[in-house]
């Protein structure tokens, strides 16, 4: 299925002297590159940190000061993002069609609509097009998210917990057709979920230490997406929940 | 709003009660021989509304001429106020405590002013019952305007979208559904002010209007006719409230919690 691939996504590097919210500080100093094309997930204990970081890298959040997140094209972070939440921020009072081609209708432009509906296809809702949010499953909006969030088109997607809202098999599928259509973006994943870490991530890391700082776990030698069977997989997703449970036990 | 599986006599079940209600208050107006100018009974009243048709039907479009005008106003004054205290913190602050004046100072104690400094009665009318009519309107549209999710408000933000995009897309149709339920409450409202205000320029001699005919049947001692313009304002009200809800119901069946169906 091809949706219109563009151009290599470039890598983004942030450097963060850490922030403190409230006067509590909940991330430490660190560095970080996030490599150009790839995907890296991003996991911790609740409170660490992580949509923090998400939401600074997307400028929801005023980033602290002596914060540095830049593309290592050399171009703008703003406005190359797509963004993909827990919830599926849909609007309910938009079709299908209408939410996926939200984006380029407040940039003013003219929707693609042959490509919205290629997408829509993509992620196995063609003939709902004319539906509205509240007549889809959850799943099928989690989908439509997704579908969304492709039609952006953007080098960079951030997305924080984009599947832990859909049951368990829902998930096994949307983090296949994430995998695949996501393939080449820059990809910043946060997730509580260490399977999905390991099946969908190049790199992934474990916020660690009160402040939280990244941490880097090894994962399986081949590259994503890998199987969910995958011994190797499996393995290396023991070795994660292990490390998170040390991260939790430390946070405490 | 649930319609659906309802059985015929669930759906009919308020009008049977009201039947009842009306057969035994003619009974009872019967068996004790109540006068007509002390309480007459339903059938006496249908009579005088069916005898006195054409003067109530005049005077009833006079009344609903009024409402209807002052629900528009309502509409066009509380939205547009509630956009711009949307927009600006600061004028609401400034603004919003004088609306609250409005609304709770009684209309029955204003309304001889208003008579007294607007010439034309139809629009110190229309003045009245616009006061009583646009602060639920008001009200409902700026918590409606401020209800809009504020993870959708990101989405916007991050796809660059601008203030009035925001507005425009996101928290005017979060608002509809509070603005409508404002509405439904305005036009009873509308209808009252119209009525009260018609009452106090009625007391002066001057009107034409429902409640102008209960003064002056009240004062002729004609109590049925006083009865029949009483029913034909509660039907008028009725009326308002239902189409108002249909219309709640139209705009919003397809996406809000409120009137979807619920079959899954």
């Amino acid at each position: 299925m091809d949706c219109g691939r563009s151009p290599p996504s470039p890598g983004l590097s942030l450097r963060i002297p850490g922030f403190a919210f409230a006067g509590v500080p909940v991330l430490g100093a660190f560095a970080l590159e996030l490599r150009g094309g790839e995907t890296t997930a991003l996991l911790g204990p609740s409170g660490s940190g992580k949509s923090t970081l998400l939401r600074m890298v997307a400028g929801l959040l005023p980033a602290p000061a002596g914060a540095r997140i830049a593309a290592a094209d050399g171009g703008p972070v703003a406005g190359r993002l797509a963004w993909m939440a827990q919830q599926d921020l849909l609007l309910p009072w938009l079709d299908l069609l209408g939410n996926v081609m939200l984006g380029a209708r407040l940039r003013g432009e003219a929707p693609d609509r042959a490509r919205a509906l290629r997408l829509i296809e993509a992620v196995g809702l063609a003939g709902r097009e004319r539906a509205r949010p509240a007549e889809l499953s959850g799943g099928m909006r989690q989908r439509a998210a997704l579908a969304r969030t492709l039609m952006e088109d953007r080098p960079f997607v951030l997305m924080d917990e984009p599947f832990s809202a859909v049951d368990a098999p829902t998930r096994h599928r949307l983090q296949g057709l994430a995998a695949r259509l996501l393939a080449g973006r820059t990809v910043l994943l946060v997730t509580h979920d260490p399977l999905e870490a390991m099946r969908l991530a190049h790199r992934v890391l474990v916020l660690r230490g009160s402040p939280a700082v990244p941490v880097e776990v090894p994962v399986p030698a081949a590259a994503p997406p890998r199987e969910a069977h995958d011994v190797a997989v499996l393995t290396a997703q023991g070795a994660l929940l292990e490390s998170l449970a040390e991260a939790t036990a430390e946070a405490a | 709003m649930n319609g659906g599986d309802e059985g015929p006599l669930r759906r009919a079940a308020p009008a049977l009660l009201g039947l009842g209600v009306l057969a035994l208050w003619e009974g009872l107006v019967r068996a004790y021989a109540v006068p007509d100018y002390v309480l007459p009974g339903p059938l006496a009243v249908a009579r005088a509304l069916a005898a006195d048709w054409p003067l109530l039907s005049a005077s009833l479009l006079v009344t609903l001429e009024v409402a209807v005008l002052a629900l528009a106003a309502a509409v066009l004054v509380g939205g547009l106020l509630a956009v711009l205290f949307a927009q600006s913190r600061w004028l609401e602050r400034a603004l919003f405590p004088y609306a609250v004046v409005l609304q709770v100072t009684p209309i029955v104690a204003i309304a001889p002013l208003i008579l007294i400094w607007v010439d034309n009665v139809t629009v110190a009318l229309l003045i009245c019952a616009w006061i009583v009519a646009f602060f639920p309107v008001l009200s409902n549209t700026v918590l409606g305007l401020r209800s809009a999710d504020r993870n959708l408000a990101d989405l916007f933000r991050l796809y660059g979208a601008t203030r009035w995009q925001v507005l425009w897309l996101l928290r005017l149709p979060s608002a509809l559904p509070f603005f409508l339920a404002g509405l439904r409450v305005a036009g009873g409202l509308a209808l009252i002010g119209a009525v009260v205000a018609e009452f106090v320029a009625g007391a002066g001699g001057s009107g034409s209007g429902l409640a102008f005919r209960i003064l002056e049947a009240s004062f002729q001692l004609r109590i049925p006719r006083m009865f029949a313009a009483l029913a034909l304002i509660s039907a008028c009200g009725i009326a308002l409230f239902a189409l108002l809800g249909l219309l709640q119901h139209r705009l919003l069946r397809r996406w809000h919690e409120s009137a979807l169906a619920r079959e899954r």
